[in-house]
Order: C-alpha cells, then structure tokens, then sequence
C-alpha cells in the first residue's frame, strides 16, 4: 500500500490485444451512421423531460441537510478538532488563503463523493482505460493505493474519435517527430518557437476549417481566455450563452467589455437582447457600439446540445454582430465529415466570423487553434499575447494533429477517418435511444456524442459511479456547481473506439443501476416511447433491456428517432 | 429555437394538499408584487422566475439556499439602469439596427507594421542550438547559432529526453484526453509533482497546460476583490493580467527598489489595520522576464514577515538557472523555500517541456485543484510532457549543466561589461546571473534620437488610448522606430556571421506597465566559450555599426 500514486505496471498484452483495448475493431458494417442535418428542415428542439416533483423536492431536501449537517459538524469541528481548520483560520494575522465559506462546498459536500473524481489512470485513455485501485480510510482526504490497476470500459475521455493511441500511424509519425525536432519548441512563435511543422499544421487546419488562415496554441483554455483582448474593449458588447465554458468567460472578462448573456440556447432570447443592446447603445452615453460579439459553443459539453447555428447565421445576417464559435467538442465528432457544426448543418464556414477549437478531445492531442480570415490572421499575429508571450506549440503535439486531421480527410490510411466518424455517429445515436428506451432522462441532441443522464440527487452521482467503477465502467459525474443545482448528472462521452457491444454492455449495467437507484422517470416526450404517441396517451418507455438490445441498433439509425 | 420545457405532475395530489397550494399561490402572488415594489426586487423576481419555470414551490426551496448559492456568483454582468433606457418602438429599433453598423473585427496590418510580422524567424527543423532558418526571400541559412532559444539547458534535444518522450507516447499516447479531474491525471503527472516538490522542497506541486496561463490563473484563484495586492513594477505581462483578472485592489512599488517597498507597505499600514483581514500579497519575480535582473529577496522575505504579507514569487525564467543547483532564487539567497508561499514557474523554459506549475503548502495547492480556472477548465497536460521534463530535472542535478550554463552566462556578461566601444551606446540591465542578456539603448542616445524615456504604463498616452479604445492609436511612431533599430541589429547578426538573437517583442497597447525595447541574447549550455565570444565579437560589432551611424 502507498499513499502516492504508484508508477505504471508492465503489461502484458500482446500489441493485437493492446490495439483491441485502445480502439476496438468494428465488428459489423451495419454499426455505421451517418450523422448529418438536412439544410432546410428546421432544427429538431431537443426536449428536456422533468422528473416528477417529489424528485426536485427531495434533491432540495438532500442539500438542505447535507448543509445543516456540514454546518453542525463544522461548529462541532472548529470545538473539538481546530486543528482541521487550520486552513481556514487566521494564523499569525496572515488571513487563510480562501474564506470559511468558500470551502464549505468542498469540505462538506465534494469531499463525500472525491473519490468519484481525479481517479488517477496510467496509458492511453482509449477504450478501455486503466484505473489504479485505491480506497480512503479517512473520509476521501487521502487514498491507499494497492498498486494494481483494473481496466475499465471508457465513456469519460473526450476521445471522440479514437485517436488516443499507443500505435497507428499518429504515434509513430510523432515518435519521429521526437527524434527529428527534440521535447520542444525553446520559445515564443515570435522568438524562435517557429517551424515548418507549426506552419503545416496551421495549413492543415485552415484547409480542414474551411478558412484562410489558422492559429495554432499549446492550450485550448488559453486560446479563449487570452483571445478576446485583442478583439474586444470596453467600447464592445460580448452577448454570450449562458452556459459557455469557463474559458470564454476569463477571455471576456479580461477584455473589459461590457457583457450580456442569454438563456442557454434561446434563440428568442438572443434576438431580444440583440435589439436591446444595439438600440440603446453604451451605458450612459447611448453611443453605438463599437463591435458587438456573440460568443457560443458548438457542442455543450455539458448538456449535449448543438447550437442553433442556422438561426444564428440568420440573426448576424441581419443584426451584423460577429460570430464566434468554440468547437472544442463538435470539431471532428460533428458533420458527415468532421468538420464540426458547419458541416453538420450544411452551412458555410464562410458565416462565422471566429472559429476556434481545440486539438484535446477529438484529435487526441493537446492545444487549440484559431480559424479566421487572412486579415483577422495577420492582425492576430501581431497582437495575440498568447502568440507573442506563451510558449509554443510542442513539435510531437503538431505532428498528432497533421496526421488525425489527415486521416479523418480521407488523405492518409485511406477509408479509416470515415469510419471512425460513421462509428462516432452511430455508437451516440445507439446509446442515446437506448437510454431513452429504458426510461432514462438525457439532454442533448440526437447526433451528440456527449449524453448526460439526469440523476437529479445528490447522492445519486457518488452511487452511480461507484455501481458503474465495481461494473467495470468509468463515467463522468457532474454536480452543481457546474451544473445548475438541481441537475447533477452523468456524463457519458461516446467514442468511436467502442464496440456495439460495449454499449449493449453499458446499457445492461444503466439498466440495472437504473432499477437499483430508482433513475428511470421520464415522460416519454422526449423520445423512446414504443409506439409514437404513447407519451399523449400518458405511457411512459419503459422497455426492457432485452427489447432494447433487439431493436434499437436498427431503430437508432432512422431518422423519427 | 428554445428548449422547450414540460413539466408534468405525475403523482395526484389530494384535495386538501390543492387547497394548500392554491393558498400558497395566492399569498405568495401577494409577496411578489410586494418584492416588486422594492428597487430591483423585479429584477430578483424575473431571475427567479426565469430560472425556476414560474413555480412557487421550486422557488421556495431555492430561497432557503439563495444564501449559500448567492456567493458564488459573483461574477459581473453589466446592465443598463433602468432609469437610463431609452424607450423605443419596435420600428425605431428596427431602424437603430438597420443604421448601425459595426467596426471591422480587426484593423489590416499596415504596411509601417508588415516587417515586425515579417522578421519572425522561421526554423526549417529542430530548434536547437544550431537550427536552419529560412528567410523571407526563401533561401536557407543552415547551421546557425541560436541565441534566442528558452531552452537554456539544451534539454529538449538530449537523448535522455528524446528517449523519454518515445517511451512515453508508444506508452499512453499523445493527449490525456480529459481535465485532470475527470480521468486525466497519469502517473507520469504524479511523478512529475513530486518531482518538483521534492527539487524546490515544497510540499507540493500542481501542473498546468501552458506556462503563460498558469500565473493570472493562480492569482484569480486566491485573490479576489477586496483583496490586496502590492506587485513590482517591472512584473511581466502574465501576471499583470492576473491581477487584473482578479480585480484586487492592486499598489505597486518600484522596480526591485525594497526601499521603496517598505514606504508603500508601511503607507498602507493603516488603512489595512482598520478594515477587515483581507488576503494580501507581495508578488515579484525570480528573474524578470522584463529585465533580466532579481530582488533582493532578503529584504522581501523581513518585509513581507513584518507587514504579514504572503510573497509570490514567478519563477519562470530562474528555475534551473539560479542558484548553485538550479533551484532558484531562494536558493541564491540562502532561503528556504517554505519562506515563499506561492512559487511558479513553468516547464518550457529550462526544463525543455511544456506547461507551468505551482508550489507550496498542500492547502494552497489544494485549494487550487478546485478553483484555479485554467486547472479546473482544461485538459491536463500530456503524459509525456510530464516525464520529459522529470527527465530534465533529474539531469539537471546529475550533471554539470546547472554550473556550466552559470559560467558561460557569466563569461559572456563580463565580455559586454568590459567592452568600451559600447560603453556609450547600449547598457546591459540584466544581472550576471541572467541567461539572457538584455540590452537597450543608451539614456544618452535615445534622448539625442528624440526618443521618450519609456513607452506606455501608467499615465501614459498610451494608457489613454487603450482606454478610449481607439485602435488605430495603437501603433506608435517611436517603439516602432526603436523596435526596427533593434531589429536591423538582430538581422546584421545573423546575415553577417550567421548567429541568430532575438529583441523583445512585446505588445505595446496590452502592456499596463512603462517598457524600453530591448535586444535580447539567450545563452545556452551547448555553446563552447570560443563561440560565445564569436558571438560576442559579432553582436558588440553590429551594434556598434548600426547605433554608430545613428
Ligand atoms: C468549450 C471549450 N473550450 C475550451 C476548452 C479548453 O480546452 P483545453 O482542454 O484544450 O484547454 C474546453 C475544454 O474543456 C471546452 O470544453
């Protein structure tokens, strides 16, 4: 037993084996898909379904006592055990490094589900993913770790495609990388930090984007937090979704302009503010603003959801704001061919002003891009802080990038970047209408591989991944405050590197914690009823796991579903 | 399109309980309209009702933790004074929208900024200490000496390093693939942070994916409004970024000057005695990325001890390269590290990696693996990064590399300090300790070329400009003058003897504090001392031809 994360164990899988367990081989032609929306037909509104009420009033409830109790034991605490506090305490007039209140979430509340959380893992993150065995003796402050790792089915990596490997084409081109270009790139772009491979890359990724120009970052988050200085000043208004990620909100905090933001996805709601923000001007002096900017994502990775980008290219169409789209989450795992929302709605990219995405989930690299017109280019190139100050992009890192982005063209290994993206498409589709069918409730759209499933309490999050660990499966738990309050959830992110018959798995292991935990409420309105119109008739879907398995991997495909 | 949203009763409630809720409804109808009354309780109402569906139970159960919830959020929203709107038909709307029209997204580079775009080197393979550059005519320069890499240790083309990184990507591949929370911490970023523990002697360690995000991400996690903070102000853009990040209130003193210090500290005695017990730091830095000097530790460390201030200390430059072992400043100064309660730094400077990272006491550290943005919000670094950069510093303490790179540092300092024919032209402002050599224009040249004494900060014209936002007021005559001057120097350097240096390149209108344009020489470990007075005799040439003819 050691108190530290123990160093990686050799294994003993044969290469054919390892291979299998990172990216699982594709066992019938029939479990491809397609994901694509039809230009002209209007979006499909994703329904979000609601629990029953006495399921909200016992979430209340839930964090009611958890605070009662945590606020009983912090006054017992500070009486009998001060030494526990010593963090949150005054010490030698020198104030704590953050306020009693402050870590009263943590202290009370996430440290109960901690070890559902950070689970350390060693190798790739692939199909399956190794987890080092630890328990806690002492409420989650500290862990034990045995040594050993157990190989668990991966629905938690942003992994979308199965580029997260440890052989294949991409890894042995960036091992030459290595050889060639050395650890790093010794400085700043404007200093030393380039070379021909970052020139390539943002080649790569222009040409990939649909763009004339590409700026590559060593850091997704980074892109966004530093991008908005050199866009926006205190003379602009940035109207952004109220879910974007945290990243956009620091780079639109630091450029000091004015904010606005509307409710999630609310396409009403934006044009409202729009024409609220535009006719009245700048606070105080009504002068018109200098530039107006919305700010969204184009998969939520959160929620699942997909922006309204055909409404939104309407409303810049006729309200003239710039549009900014983060594709962390849709690059690659969206559209026909991966190129994100553009192509999944059939719309030009010629329509968004700032695309920016980043090379973490879907490429199985690490950093972020911009993808602009030249002249937006050329100005970034001057007066982006993170190109002039942050160090550039790792030359292995670029190399990872050249080569996924070019198998999933088409330009290299053939037909392999269409099937991981019919994969993708398929495995999302099937685990979502499965899901439904058994009486969970998900968000998000139809074709988004990140599927959240609503566990509403509390304590639910902390049960369900531990059912879901002992069952050999790693999931994502997501809780306020990330989430609004009421909504913790599970976080299950498809990958094309699953087989058809690990989410035949994973739906049996749901379909039983689902029972146990007491999860399956929906309505039936937001899809999965058994025969179309249930849901008015007051029928609930409420299928068993064997009709599930039988019908939804064709039913999946269709498009009603 | 919205989410459409259905909420459906499924259990029957019984007629006693109706009467119940319809009484509930009415009364609570009442309390509304009351709360309405109040300034701004419309507001507080349409928030809940926005957010709770227009139902009086949910919005109940919220109230009792409204409290709690409320403290965290305090992020800022404008909003127009209700008093200020101006109202306006939807036809004068629809006019407002059809006349407005916005400013270009960016303006186009103009020809006066085309060549600071153009004179970027591009580097045909490795960055190396010898690299191949192309040029912008096309042609290729092989075999020249880079100074002007952060790779001061030459560690990123090291065999051990190199070798490291294979093993690492054919064993776990390229991306982690998740935030370091969500199934994103391997065992090489384990080892990785107890490395650094160990090295700096701090109790632990935290990484982070970028060197220039981990500084203002620290700083808006343990300072926030109200807060105090007094920073030098000689402080790299980074953390200037930080502080502003973190809206505290924020006192400067000046450059490295502890004298100084004493007075602003000693002036807000006072009136921080009065108010609450805020959070309050000192934040410096181990080297100045600006400068190219340190602190006077010391001193920091009795002052910060008698005002009951908490120093950050930004180590990203002087890891690896101060102190006898590489450990920093501290070590310079014969102070232990615990004496520093915040310690940055970053993995792409000396240690050939990429990324940054903090240390100190477990409960700072701690706090941050929850609250710290760019932590919290992105992926965690790749695998190999990690162990590239254990590898490095493992090498660091195995070899001589540490010594080797402090005694070409200090043969090169003492050539440019020795040398009379500059005497007059450039003055060196970096420390001998210093891997990069900054030099700038001489006081008394930059006045005869009519030159201001410094460029933006406080007060400034500058200043003004950003303020106003008035982007075509961003470009300015004389940094750019200044700036190409350098820049002619740095392409003598390299078309003549074939040896590549660099200036500082930093953006005039984001920079918060006044900055000189600079040359700048990296020294790196690779170079015999034969070759750095090669590049010693071909930089003091070129300066002297070019300020000579000024
Ligand atoms: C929408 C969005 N933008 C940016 C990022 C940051 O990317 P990275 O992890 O590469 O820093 C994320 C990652 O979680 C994201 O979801």
């Amino acid at each position: 037993m050691s108190k530290t994360i123990p160093d990686a164990l050799i294994d003993n899988d044969s290469p054919q084996e390892k291979a299998e367990k990172e990216f699982g081989s594709l066992t019938s032609k029939e479990w491809l898909f397609v994901s694509k929306h039809n230009p002209g037909e209007p979006l499909p509104v994703p329904i979000e379904d609601e629990p029953p009420y006495f399921i909200l009033i016992a979430t209340y409830l839930n964090y009611l006592i958890l605070i009662i109790i945590g606020h009983i034991r912090d006054f017992f605490g500070k009486l009998f055990h001060p030494e526990l506090f010593r963090d949150v305490m005054v010490k030698d007039g020198i104030a704590p490094w953050y306020a009693n209140f402050e870590s009263f979430y943590t202290r009370r509340l996430k440290t109960r589900l901690d070890d559902c959380f950070a689970r350390p893992i060693c190798g790739v993150p692939g199909r399956y993913i190794k987890c080092y065995d630890r328990t806690s003796d002492d409420y989650n402050n500290t862990y034990n770790y045995s040594g050993t790792v157990t190989e668990r089915l991966n629905l938690s990596s942003y992994n979308y495609l199965g580029f997260a490997q440890s052989s294949g084409l991409c890894t042995s081109e960036s091992i030459k990388t290595v050889e060639k270009y050395g650890t790093n790139s010794a400085g700043p772009r404007v200093s030393v930090g380039t070379t021909d491979l970052h020139l390539e890359c943002e080649d790569v990724v222009a040409k990939f984007t649909g763009k004339d120009n590409a700026l590559v970052f060593s850091m997704g988050y980074g892109t966004n937090a530093n991008l908005f200085t050199s866009l926006v000043d205190s003379k602009c208004c940035v109207i952004s979704d109220s879910l974007n990620h945290g990243s956009i909100r620091t780079g639109v905090r630091l450029s000091g302009a004015s904010v606005k933001t509307f409710a999630h996805n609310d396409m009403a709601a934006l044009e409202r503010t729009l024409r609220s923000v535009i006719s009245q001007g700048q606070p105080k002096t009504h002068r018109p603003w200098k530039k107006i900017f919305v700010a969204v994502e184009g998969l939520y990775s959160m929620e699942g959801t997909l922006c309204n980008l055909p409404k939104l290219v309407e409303l810049r169409k006729r309200y003239k704001f710039y549009l900014f789209v983060d594709e962390a989450h849709s690059i690659g795992a969206m559209g026909p061919n991966g190129k994100g929302v553009c192509d999944y709605f059939g719309i030009s990219s010629s329509n968004i002003d700032i695309m920016m995405g980043t090379f973490t989930k879907s490429f199985g690299a690490t950093g972020g891009y911009i993808a602009a017109d030249k002249a937006i280019i050329d100005r970034l190139k001057l007066d982006l802080t993170t190109n002039t100050y942050g160090e550039s992009m790792s030359p292995a890192v670029l190399t990872q990038i050249i080569t996924s982005l070019k198998i999933i063209d088409g330009q290299l290994n053939g037909n392999e970047g269409k099937e991981r993206l019919q994969r993708i498409a398929f495995n999302s589709r099937y685990l979502r209408l499965g899901l439904k069918r058994l009486g969970f409730i998900v968000y998000g759209a139809d074709d988004s591989p990140v599927i959240p499933l609503l566990l509403y309490l509390p304590p639910k999050m902390p049960a369900f991944s531990r059912m879901m660990y002992d069952r050999k499966v790693a999931v994502v738990v997501v809780g306020y405050p990330a989430t609004d309050i009421t909504s913790s959830r599970i976080r299950f992110c498809v990958s094309s590197s699953l087989k058809k018959e690990d989410i035949d798995y994973l739906l049996k292991c749901c379909d039983e914690i689902g029972d146990t935990l007491f999860l399956k409420f929906s309505t039936g309105i937001a899809g999965g009823e058994k025969h179309p119109g249930d849901y008015k008739k007051g029928i609930a879907p409420r299928w068993t796991l064997e009709e599930v398995l039988e019908k939804t991997p064709e039913d999946c495909k269709k498009a009603m579903y | 399109m919205s989410t459409t949203t259905v909420t459906t009763t499924t259990i029957l409630l019984p007629e006693y309980l109706e009467n119940i809720y319809a009484e509930v409804e009415t009364s609570f109808g009442r309390f509304l309209s009351l709360v309405r009354e109040i300034p701004g309780g419309a507001i507080i109402i349409n928030y809940i009702r926005a957010s709770y569906k227009n139902d009086p139970y949910r919005s109940l159960f919220e109230l009792a933790l409204a409290l709690f919830a409320i403290r965290y959020f305090l992020a800022s929203k404008f909003s127009y004074n209700e008093k200020d709107m101006v109202k306006l038909s939807d036809k004068d709307i629809d006019e407002l929208v059809e006349e407005w029209n916005p400013e270009p997204i960016v303006l186009p580079v103009s020809d006066k900024e085309q060549w600071q775009a153009d004179s970027n080197p591009l580097v045909i393979g490795a960055v190396a200490s010898r690299v191949e550059l192309q040029v912008p005519n096309g042609e290729h320069l092989k075999n020249v000496a880079n100074l002007a890499s952060n790779d001061f240790l030459n560690m990123s083309q090291r065999e051990e390093t190199k070798d490291a990184a294979k093993k690492q990507i054919a064993f776990s591949g390229i991306g982690a693939c998740g935030p370091p929370n969500f199934y994103g911490t391997q065992d090489a970023h384990a080892r990785l942070e107890e490395d650094l523990a160990r090295f700096l002697g701090a109790e632990r360690a935290i990484l982070y994916s970028q060197d220039f995000c981990t500084v203002p991400s620290v700083i808006a996690c343990f300072l926030k409004r109200g807060d105090i903070v007094v920073y030098d102000s000689g402080i790299a853009l980074a953390t200037q970024k930080g502080i502003e990040l973190s809206r505290c209130t924020a006192y400067h003193f000046n450059h490295n000057d502890m004298d100084n210090l004493e007075k602003v500290l000693a002036d807000l005695k006072p009136m921080l005695d009065e108010g609450p017990l805020t959070r309050r730091f000192i934040i410096t830095e181990g080297l100045f990325q600006n400068f190219g000097d340190s602190p006077d530790l010391r001193r920091i460390c009795e002052l910060k001890k008698k005002f009951k201030y908490r120093l950050f200390l930004d180590e990203t430059l002087s890891i690896g390269v101060l102190g006898a072992t590489g450990r920093g400043l501290p070590e310079l100064y014969g102070i232990p590290r615990t004496d520093v309660e915040v310690t940055t730094g970053a993995l792409s400077y000396a240690l050939g990696s990429s990324g940054g990272f903090c240390v100190g006491e477990n409960a700072m550290v701690h706090h941050q693996l929850i609250s710290s943005s760019a932590y919290v919000f992105s992926a965690a670094i790749p695998p190999y990064f990690a162990r590239v950069a254990s590898v490095s510093l493992r090498l660091l303490q195995e070899d001589d590399s540490v010594s080797r790179l402090q005694s070409s540092i200090n043969f090169l300092y003492s050539k440019f300090k020795e040398c009379q024919k500059l005497k007059k032209l450039v003055i060196i402002t970096s420390s001998d300790v210093s891997p990069i050599l900054h030099l700038r224009l001489h006081r008394d040249l930059r006045s005869r070329l009519d030159l201001p004494v410094s460029y933006g900060g406080p007060g400034s014209a500058m200043e003004k400009i950003v303020q106003r936002g008035d982007e075509h007021g961003y470009f300015d005559e004389n940094y750019n003058r200044e700036s190409q001057i350098l820049q002619q120097i740095v392409d003598r350097v390299l078309n003549n003897h074939n040896i590549l240096i660099t200036r500082c390149k930093r953006i005039l209108h984001h920079e918060k504090l006044p900055l000189l344009p600079e040359l700048m020489i990296h020294i790196n470990v690779a170079f015999s001392e034969s070759e750095l007075s090669e590049a010693f005799e071909a930089v003091s040439s070129e300066i002297y031809n070019v300020l000579q003819q000024l």
